[in-house]
């Protein structure tokens, strides 16, 4: 099937348009869900276990506190609430261990909530939480999931004759190469807004989340609820990064509490419970091997990932780790693969998606082993690269999935143009050193719903099952309508994130919103061009096939026109479509330049080129938001950020003072470019971009820094201590 | 406790607790939610406002210090959008969630009032007072560099 | 996360805010630091004292050639003023890498110097230019030395009921150059480790170190090694020498180096 586009660029597909929805930010109107107050609206915070392991024996909430509304532990929920349900992978074995609501009998992370307690205001409930008195019995927490032996979950795949491969190698190369433990740390923190209606038997529910859809899913699976009973709307959000997909423990609390006071209740996480309690990203480390023969090509891969999944399962803990297995045979034409995961259960807050999401791990393992087996071979990466780089599309890798398109070779050579590597150790001072990295990563997939709708008015309201968090969709979506239409995006608004008015979706996460959300929209608008034709053709007594589109209108042949708003005056039209397709595989390839200081060990970036294939590009301008955006975070991984713990499993990063995000001040020259492989799976050719930047930022920089040391393997992140210790084995 | 605060010029009389935070007064007393909360410990900026005309962090005052003096907050900058900072960002893709937004245009404002032609690294240390998650700063860098330089040849 | 309540007053005189401290209760100055532990419920003092009113406290100024800092100083105002700028630049170059100039505008020196965070600037410049500590409580005012103030992290030698409420800075010889260096993981971040210099070749040199031990610490070998005409690196070795992690103490005697070579630049 050839790559191709049904839609081409035109006026507005491919324009980098500025955003619509900059204005109401920019003079101070933005609506996040702290901002509202309905009246009557009840604080909600958490009893939370100070410790990472111990028993909870007893829970005794105060006589009285001033403001105390309500107090809920794990036995008012007896009989009344399940546990957040688990994605399960295709083949994953999975542990029974789902987080439980509040913790019963057993807390097994800091942090872990105990207890609710609801009160007339934040402060005065976090006055009545300390006055609640919990008994626990200090258990022996285990923090080094090297020394877990307990499994959350199980995943293996092999393809092709590995044994064989690894036998007649000439060179088996790799090594062992980990990613720590990452906080997303949107700058808003997560919350929920949950308000009951008895008479309508209608439970609403705010949530600063990134879709509608699994929000409501969850919620009916803990409630045993039907989904008519709910509603969940998403106001502005500011900032998610995976860490606000699954509904979180908390907000089901307080769609409970809301039930139970008959009041809105209201959960406004703060930062420390952020840091504490909010499902952290990475934490995976890999053994691999990359067998080759005497020329470079690449013959087999064994991967053995070990992730560090926390105390319990959340809804999409085991997606990362079994993401980052799909991925192990990369860009390359490596006929054999065998990945085994094993998720180990240590005594922190659980893991789960944080942006990439196990792609970013994958290009991560794969990239350093085959640096590491350039370097046995003596070949140049680039060169080793390129000699096993897939060029024929559809591929099938050795684990079984199927990419659809791309141009490897392309954005490998475009990223080391960018990038302009200089050749080696320049002086005294400085390490100076440079590497590359591919990446392959899965996007889109499962399905997404639109509705279009022609007003008399003659504005176009386009109802979309996906939720934006900050890309832009309300730009992006409506340039894409607008084409179709031969409207201008001004006259088409769009609509999200209200359960009651959006169709069922999937949700916004995976780099899923264009390709998926957009191709749906592609489907509805056609529809709708469909239906403006036949009520077009009576109103110009001319056939539909005599009619053309353009910019004034729909006019006949003899130079008639009629306007959209003449189409509808007789009643909206609406058509509403589905679309679904299996997933697509955006690509990319980075590269980076490094210095290290020899005194000091401190490293500094200081080029970064980043070569993104998401298919077709809708909003250039908004597209490479998303690589920057996805780049610094990627750098974050590199110069500062992990959440660390110490022997007891405390956490000991969980504010802004020990965990450090970037300021603009740390960022280097960024050079960013795309290339265009259309996806021939969706009618936008769309991948996906979200999370290029993320994915393959660590890989390039760890190969550069890697080189720089003459081979010296290094886990991210880079800070000074590593490297100079590094430089003086 | 009983203050008296002037806010984008407005004044205001309220009654406080001692321990309520400045940046929560101004959301939730006034409803002037276009101050956003990040961390309140001082550090991401989103809090930051304008305490007789020089940024500062609300989360990190108590509402009754700010009795008697002056604030200006994100709804006090240009209601119309037509600040060469707020055009600015927009037209340089300056802002993608918006979370951030307000907290860096009341840290900015002042610099691009008294810069001509910053440097890029001046314009860098400038930002580097607040945080931002989404936009990898590019856009903010862009934005500044074009509002400091105003209108015409600058 | 919101403050355990407190009461709250605000001192109109010296003497009021002193006869309201205590044990449980706290001054507070620009909160910069104290704010945010009140706000993780670190702090819990039953009573504020709020001391922003004492504007007496405030006073930049020379007097006799010495520099005397009102505890009470903002930090902006002491990177804006000509000056310190002038006669006392090694205080100019270590203000700027405090925090963030949204910080700065309310952030006091004195308090600084009370909070005695490890990884603060400013104790650590002022340790180098042999500043003064004068702090008043019921039982009368005293004065200190850097050495005898900062007892350890977030310790001071003041008591719960004795107020910081001058700082003074003796000048530096004539002639002598000054620098301030640090590493921190982002800009504006606490400090990893850094060092303060001022030197005039051959005769004059006082070093102080960020980060080699819990309270700022000067270098009288490294000192005496410049004195006598030793050159930085050497000194810089002398005045990393106690410290016992690898990797710290290459890094303060690279810190320390570049202090030197550039005050003497």
């Amino acid at each position: 099937m050839g790559a191709h586009a049904e839609l081409t660029p035109g006026r507005f597909v491919g324009r980098p348009l500025p955003r619509r929805e900059d204005e109401r930010v920019l003079v101070g109107r933005s609506q996040f869900l702290d901002d509202f107050h309905p009246p009557g609206v009840a604080h909600l915070v958490f009893v939370r276990s100070p410790y990472a392991h111990a028993r909870v024996i007893s829970v005794r909430p105060p006589e009285s506190a001033a403001g105390l509304v309500a107090v809920i532990t794990a036995r008012d929920l007896e009989g009344r609430a399940r546990p957040l349900p688990i994605q399960t992978p295709e083949g994953a074995e999975l542990a029974d261990e789902p987080h439980p609501l509040l913790a019963a009998g057993e807390a097994r992370y800091a942090g872990q909530p105990v207890a609710a307690v609801v009160a007339e205001s934040r402060a005065l409930a976090e006055d009545a939480a300390e006055l609640v008195e919990v008994d626990y019995e200090e258990l022996e927490p285990i923090a080094d999931p090297g020394a877990s032996d307990l499994d959350l979950m199980r995943w293996r795949r092999a393809g092709g004759d590995v044994d064989g491969a690894f036998a007649s190698a000439a060179v088996v190369a790799g090594g062992r190469y980990a990613m720590p433990r990452l906080v997303a740390a949107p700058i808003e923190t997560r919350g929920a807004l949950a308000s009951h209606d008895p008479a309508g038997e209608l439970l609403t529910l705010w949530c600063s989340a990134q879709d509608t859809h699994r929000p409501l899913r969850h919620l009916a699976h803990v409630l045993d609820l039907p989904a008519e009973r709910l509603r969940v709307l998403v106001p502005d959000v500011g900032g998610a990064f995976g860490s606000k997909g699954s509904l979180a423990p908390e907000a089901a609390i307080a769609a409970i509490a809301a039930i139970d006071v008959g009041r809105p209740v209201k959960w406004a996480e703060d930062r420390l419970e952020n840091f504490l309690a909010a499902y952290q990203g990475r934490g995976m480390e890999a053994d691999v091997e990359l067998a080759l023969d005497p020329d470079g090509r690449m013959l087999a891969v064994r991967a053995r990932i070990r992730a560090d999944l926390g105390a319990y399962l959340l809804p999409a803990t085991p997606m990362p780790p079994h993401t980052a297995a799909m991925l192990m045979a990369g860009c390359y034409t490596i006929p054999a693969a065998d990945v085994t995961v094993t998720g180990v259960r240590t005594n922190k807050v659980p893991t789960g998606p944080y942006r990439g999401a196990g792609r970013p791990e994958a290009a991560y393992f794969l990239e350093r082993a085959v640096d590491d087996a350039a370097r046995a071979l003596a070949i140049d990466p680039a060169e080793l690269r390129r000699r096993n780089l897939i060029a024929d599309f559809p591929h099938r890798s050795p684990l079984g999935w199927t990419y659809d398109s791309g141009d490897y070779r392309r954005c490998l050579d475009l990223a080391l143009e960018l990038v302009r590597p200089r050749p080696g150790p320049v002086d005294d001072e400085r390490l100076v050193g440079s590497g590359v990295a591919m990446y392959v990563e899965r996007a889109g997939g499962s399905f997404e719903a639109a509705r279009a709708t022609l007003r008399p008015d003659g504005r176009v309201v386009i109802r979309s099952s996906t939720s934006p968090h900050g890309q832009g969709h309300g730009t992006t979506f409506a340039q894409i309508a607008a084409e179709r239409l031969h409207v201008d995006p001004a006259d088409v608004a769009l609509e999200f994130g209200d359960s009651a008015l959006v169709p069922g979706g999937t949700g916004t996460f995976a780099s899923r919103s264009v390709a998926m959300g957009g191709s749906a929209i592609v489907r509805a608008v056609d529809q709708l061009r469909e239906q403006c034709l036949q009520a077009a053709a009576p109103l110009l007594d001319a056939p539909e096939a005599a009619i053309t589109w353009g910019k004034d209108g729909l006019t006949a042949g003899d130079g008639r026109t009629v306007v959209l708003r003449d189409l509808a005056a007789g009643g909206a039209l609406e058509t509403g479509a589905r679309f679904e397709s299996d997933l697509v595989f955006g690509s990319g390839a980075y590269a980076a330049v490094v210095e290290i200081e020899r005194a000091t060990g401190r490293l500094t970036v200081r080029r970064l080129a980043a070569v993104d294939d998401a298919g077709t590009i809708v909003n250039p301008l908004l597209s490479e938001g998303q690589v920057l955006g996805g780049a610094v975070q990627g750098l974050g991984q590199c110069l500062a950020e992990e959440a660390t713990y110490d022997e007891q499993a405390q956490p000991t990063s969980a504010s802004f003072a020990d965990y450090s995000l970037l300021t603009a001040a740390e960022i280097p020259p960024i050079a960013a470019e795309f290339v265009e492989s259309p996806s021939p799976l969706n009618p936008l050719g769309a991948k996906g971009i979200g999370e290029g930047g993320a994915i393959g930022t660590p890989a390039a920089v760890a190969n550069a820094v890697a080189d720089a040391l003459g081979g010296c393997h290094v886990d991210p992140p880079f800070t000074e201590d590593k490297l100079w210790k590094a430089m003086h084995q | 406790m009983r203050i008296a605060v002037d806010v984008n010029g407005e004044r205001y009389d309220s009654e406080v607790e001692a321990r309520t935070l400045l940046s929560d007064f101004i959301r939730h007393d006034l409803g002037l939610t276009g101050t956003k909360v990040g961390c309140e410990h001082g550090v991401c900026g989103a809090c930051t406002v304008q305490l007789d005309g020089e940024p500062m962090r609300s989360c990190l005052m108590l509402a009754v210090q700010a009795n008697g003096r002056s604030l200006r907050t994100i709804e006090g900058l240009a209601a119309d959008g037509e600040h060469p900072l707020q055009r600015a960002f927009h037209e340089r893709h300056a802002l993608q969630c918006g979370f951030c937004t307000a907290g860096f245009l009341m840290s900015l404002e002042p610099f691009v009032r008294e810069s001509r032609e910053p440097s890029e690294a001046e314009i860098r240390e400038a930002l580097a007072g607040n945080l931002c998650r989404c936009t990898g700063y590019r856009g903010m860098v862009e934005a500044v560099g074009q509002a400091a330089r105003g209108p015409g040849d600058g | 996360m919101k403050p355990a309540q407190f009461d709250y007053a605000a001192a109109r005189s010296l003497d009021e805010a002193i006869g309201l401290l205590g044990e449980d209760a706290k001054p507070l100055a620009g909160g910069q630091s104290l704010v945010p532990l009140l706000n993780f419920r670190l702090a819990r003092p039953e009573l504020l004292v709020d001391i922003n009113g004492l504007t007496e406290l405030a006073r930049l100024e020379r007097s006799d050639g010495v520099l005397r800092i009102g505890a009470l100083a903002r930090q902006a105002a002491l990177e804006r003023s000509e000056l310190v700028a002038a006669g006392w630049p090694l205080l100019s170059k270590a203000v700027r890498f405090v925090g963030h100039p949204q910080i700065r505008s309310r952030g006091t020196v004195g308090g600084s110097v009370a909070h005695a965070d490890p990884a603060a600037e400013l104790p650590v410049a002022l340790a180098a230019l042999d500043a003064r500590f004068t702090a008043q409580s019921p039982r009368g005012r005293r004065t200190l030395q850097a050495g005898e103030l900062f007892l350890g992290p977030l310790t001071t030698a003041l008591a719960p009921d004795e107020l910081l409420v001058e700082i003074e800075v003796p000048p530096p010889p004539e002639g002598a150059g000054s620098a301030f260096v640090e590493h921190a993981r982002t800009h504006g971040d606490f400090a990893i480790a850094g060092a303060a210099a001022v030197v005039a070749p051959a005769e004059y040199a006082a070093v102080a170190v960020l980060g080699a031990g819990p309270v700022p610490v000067r270098a009288p070998a490294a000192e005496r090694a410049l004195s006598a005409g030793a050159d930085p690196r050497e000194a810089a070795a002398l005045a990393a020498s106690a410290v016992e992690e690898d990797h710290r103490r290459a890094l303060i005697a690279e810190l320390v180096r570049r202090a030197i070579e550039e005050a003497t630049r």
